[in-house]
């Protein structure tokens, strides 16, 4: 029996301004598990991550890790967001810090390592995101797909429980996203946990061990990652086919068995 | 790759145009620099005597200037000492010694010679002593009677037409006498022998000599006024001895050695610092006025004193050093005659200052001249400017940044009571409703007590600022626990119609900050200014405590240059220090850099908090995410690009808190603008000071502009903001 990593119990989000974002939404994610959120723009993606890590309160629901719950006042939320690493849809890289301060420094201010310890932590996260040549750059010289690597290396380097992507992919050009993936499906096979919001079909189904669709803020559809080639509800279909022609719909011809191509 | 090209092309040219710039300014410094040659004249000019005798003293009377010397050679000259002619004399020995005043002329000589002359055109009158008395000093009493003094404590009278020896028993040689009236008269010698007479010369009483002065030979003496009276010694010091009004002591009685601060070599601005003595043999004073003082000495000396002996400037000798000056008598405070060896005259129109050294008004339309004279008043003006700048541009940074964190912050009472369960803070709504309505009727009777009507309420701040601050914190209170009370968990606005209102999103930390820089951006600087340091008296606030903390016995034994910040003190004086720098010295200070401070925080405040907005929120999103913590991620992540982003703006509040520092005048802190106004009060020259003052200033802010420049290149990160370059 695996170890259950995150707990989301009947999560409701209600934005200030009365939009309710997130109706009721529960689903677990098990140690080694990757799993990816995939849906709509607007379905409540987004913020089912942040709720995690609290960057946003939820207002119902419980949100345990590790078996314990997070979303209570007495949580200690830095301590907390230190054992979640994120990773931004734009990156959110520290534009005045070079590629590994950007790495060291929640080693240093959280973790409270010293300078050595703390780069030679960073050194060997930068060395799996096969970033060691930029160390000495800033963020304003690299290229987006290495900055987005640096952000995964930066919240890598705190040795996070359980790892979250925010549309990973979605700010970069579709050359530079290659390397990004290839990063994210390494970490994948070595066992980390990853709750991944993506736009990215295909990436979705070979990465994740789990998918789950979401529909105006509620669980549409959720199992295995062979449910992107057979959805069984009408809105997982829907939202398929309504994707781009380049991307996953044709594939799911090909599966059907009725290609047009 | 393209950083390198880019990095060579635009700053390049900026660089180099920075290059000319500088360069020119040094050119500009030293072609100008080379400062014009100092002309130290002499004032005095040297007169023909017509005579080669050595002329021993000098005297006025009946509009006229005597000289008499060696040989019984008398001269005398009717134009002021400027043509002299040699008069015929009744004897042939040496006159030593004369004494003019009451309508009368006196002169003695070897061997007891007295001559006495009531007018001009009369003949001498004989009233010559005992053949062998040796007279050291004379002087008139009245028109008719004369007192003398000579070696072995003698002292002759001469009443009535006949001399008598007043006996007293004392040993020492006697040397000088004078009398301010026809009662008071003092009599100097040897041994610091000090006699006092307040009878017209028949008793004498003696007086205690200043300590150090006790062996010494007082050689020469004036008593200038009623209440004041200056000695010399003969190894170069001063005694003086006045009126003391606070202790009722009479002139005479108290006696004290002057402290030299300076002694000016002859044509030069470099002095001795506090010598003990002027270290030359003197032969005799002449007080022209209450502090005023010439002085002569043997090999050439002759000197000059504004201020009652502690600055002594020594005079150009035209003659050189070879010849000794005998007596020096002025007409005027200005016109006076020096004789001397060798028949030697000078004179003076310019009381014997020269140029550079002395008193008299220098040419100040010759701007070389100008800048000589008023430079070290600029220098003081443009130190004491930078000084309250610095420390100003220090505070307000300081606020600044607090201001700013405070208006950006989170801290909504939502924010607050959010993670407390509903019905605490409900039961917290309790005490603090009961404070607030404490607080705000505790604070009525005192505005009431004002009588105010109307429209005058809106000075209650200042009438009863107590009362005031209570009614402030308990409507504030009241609110809050209101609030809380009402609070169910849910946060929910209030709707009135169409209005509606979110009390749970009142920051009140914004809110005091929000009140802060609206008011000091809201008022006249000048008149915050005032406020500060004569209404709120804050520089005196803050100075009497400092002073109390760094005060002299506590840091005696350990001041070092922190302590020396706040305070120093003079420790050359062993048992109690004089306070005679650091910041705690002027309250005006303390003040002036309080009211720059405060009034550059509320506009760096919004310089900063606008810098901060400009940070995508998200940043704050990613520092937190990696467990961050607010603060943390302020210092680390928000803040230093923030910093870097208003290095331009807050350049240029740093420059208006330079040129805002120029209000500092009128609190009576000693900055550019005030020495530039003291120099034009006392040289005339508007243009001349204005346009140093205005250089000064633009020295200041360029240099402060090109720093900033030099921080936004040396800060520039690539990816953060438009920069035109890189």
């Amino acid at each position: 029996m695996p170890e259950k990593v995150l707990d989301i119990d009947d999560l409701h989000m209600i934005y200030a301004g009365g939009v309710h974002a997130v109706r009721g939404i529960s689903f677990e994610v098990n140690q080694g598990e990757s799993v990816a959120i995939i849906g709509s723009s607007g379905s409540g993606k987004s913020t089912v991550l942040r709720c995690i890590n609290r960057l946003i309160e939820p207002t119902e629901g419980k949100i345990h890790l590790k078996g314990e719950q997070i979303n209570t006042p007495h949580t200690d939320v830095n301590d907390l967001r230190s054992r979640i690493g994120m990773v931004f849809q734009s990156f959110e890289l520290f534009a005045h810090l070079k590629v590994l301060e950007n790495v060291t420094l929640g080693l240093r201010h959280v973790r409270k390592m010293s300078k050595g310890e703390a780069e030679e932590v960073a050194l060997s996260v930068l060395e799996r995101v096969d970033l060691l040549d930029r160390i000495g750059a800033y963020p304003g010289n690299l290229s987006g797909g290495q900055k987005q690597r640096v952000a995964i290396a930066r919240a890598l380097a705190m040795h996070p429980e359980v790892l979250l992507f925010d549309e990973p992919t979605s700010a970069l050009d579709p050359e530079l996203i290659g390397s990004v993936l290839e990063t994210i499906k390494g970490l994948a096979d070595e066992g980390m946990t990853m709750v991944i919001v993506t736009h990215e079909i295909s990436f979705a189904r070979d990465v994740a061990d789990r998918i789950i669709y979401m529909d105006e803020g509620v669980v549409a559809e959720e199992g295995p990652s062979s449910i992107i080639n057979n959805p069984k509800s009408e809105r997982l279909k829907k939202f398929l086919s309504s994707l781009h022609e380049d991307e996953v719909p044709e594939q799911i011809h090909q599966d059907e068995g009725d290609s047009t191509v | 790759m393209y950083e390198a090209d880019s990095r060579l092309s635009e700053p390049m040219a900026l660089r180099v145009n920075r290059v000319i710039a500088i360069a020119a300014v040094i050119l500009l410094v030293t072609v100008v620099s080379p400062s014009q040659a100092k002309e130290f004249q002499s004032s005095w000019e040297v007169v023909e005597s017509g005579t080669s005798e050595d002329l021993l003293t000098a005297a006025i009377f009946d509009g006229q200037v005597w000289a008499f010397g060696t040989g019984g050679v008398m001269l005398n000259s009717s134009n002021n000492g400027v043509t002299w002619e040699i008069a015929d004399s009744p004897t042939n020995t040496d006159i030593h010694h004369s004494d003019s005043g009451f309508g009368s002329l006196l002169i003695a000589g070897d061997s007891g010679l007295m001559l006495f002359k009531q007018d001009s055109d009369s003949e001498w009158l004989d009233i010559s002593l005992p053949l062998g008395s040796e007279v050291n000093g004379v002087s008139l009493i009245g028109g008719h009677n004369v007192v003398a003094v000579g070696d072995q404590g003698t002292i002759w009278k001469y009443d009535t037409g006949v001399w008598e020896v007043i006996s007293l028993t004392i040993e020492s040689d006697l040397m000088a006498v004078s009398f301010v009236d026809e009662e008071l008269g003092i009599v100097v010698g040897s041994g610091g022998t000090i006699l006092f007479s307040d009878d017209g010369g028949e008793n004498w009483d003696y007086r205690e000599a200043p300590e150090g002065a006790s062996e010494a030979v007082i050689i020469s003496v004036e008593f200038y006024s009623p209440t004041r009276i200056y000695a010399i010694t003969d190894d170069g010091r001063i005694l003086i001895s006045m009126n003391n009004v606070v202790s009722g002591t009479e002139v005479g009685y108290l006696w004290e050695l002057v402290d030299f601060e300076r002694h000016y070599p002859p044509g030069s601005n470099e002095y001795l610092l506090e010598p003990a003595t002027l270290d030359v043999e003197l032969t005799t004073v002449e007080v022209v006025t209450t502090s005023k003082l010439l002085m002569t000495g043997v090999d050439g000396y002759l000197s000059m004193s504004v201020n009652g002996g502690t600055i002594v400037s020594q005079q150009i000798n035209p003659l050189g050093n070879d010849t000794s000056f005998n007596d020096i008598v002025m007409l005027t405070g200005f016109i006076g005659v020096a004789v001397g060896d060798g028949g030697a005259i000078l004179w003076t129109e310019e009381a014997g200052a020269d140029d550079q050294v002395g008193f008299v008004v220098p040419e100040y339309n010759n701007f070389g001249v100008f800048v000589d004279e008023t430079k070290a008043m600029f220098l003081a003006g443009f130190i004491a400017t930078v000084k309250i700048v610095a420390f100003g541009i220090i505070l307000g940074f300081f606020l600044g940044i607090t201001l700013a964190m405070c208006k950006t912050s989170p801290t909504s009472l939502r924010y607050i009571v959010e993670r407390f369960d509903h019905r605490h803070v409900r039961a917290m709504g309790i005490p603090i409703l009961a404070g607030g309505l404490y607080q705000f009727y505790s604070g009525i009777p005192g505005t009431r007590d004002l009588g105010l009507q109307g429209i005058e309420y809106i000075f209650l701040p200042v009438g009863a600022p107590e009362s005031f601050a209570r009614i402030l914190l308990g409507i504030a209170l009241t609110f809050v626990g209101v609030l809380f009370l009402s609070n169910d968990g849910k946060f929910a606005k209030i709707k009135i119609k169409s209005f509606t209102l979110n009390p749970w999103r009142v920051r009140p930390l914004n809110t005091i900050a929000t009140v802060y820089t609206d008011f000091f951006r809201n008022t006249p600087l000048i008149v915050q200014f005032l406020f500060i340091h004569f209404g709120v008296r804050l520089g005196a606030l803050i100075q009497g405590p400092g002073l109390d903390i760094f005060s002299f016995e506590n840091l005696e034994q350990n001041h070092n240059f922190l302590t020396d910040i706040f305070a120093t003190y003079d420790h050359s004086e062993g048992n109690y220090g004089t306070l005679i720098g650091g910041m705690l010295y002027d309250s005006a200070f303390i003040s002036a850099i309080c009211a720059l401070g405060f009034n550059s925080g509320a506009y760096q405040c919004e310089t900063i908090r606008g810098a901060i907005q400009a940070i995508p929120s998200a940043q704050m999103e990613a520092g937190r995410s990696i467990g961050l913590t607010y603060l943390q991620t302020m210092r680390r992540v928000i803040m230093p690009q923030a910093i870097r982003i208003c290095i331009p703006p807050m350049g240029n509040e740093m420059v208006n808190l330079v040129l805002n520092s120029s209000l500092a005048m009128i609190i009576g802190y000693a900055e550019l603008t005030r020495q530039g106004k003291l120099i034009v009060a006392s040289t005339f020259q508007y243009a001349y000071a204005w346009g140093m003052v205005l250089i000064s200033y633009f020295v200041v802010t360029w240099t402060l502009a090109l720093f900033l420049r030099w921080m936004e290149e040396k800060t520039r990160i690539p990816g953060l903001g438009m920069t035109g370059g890189d």
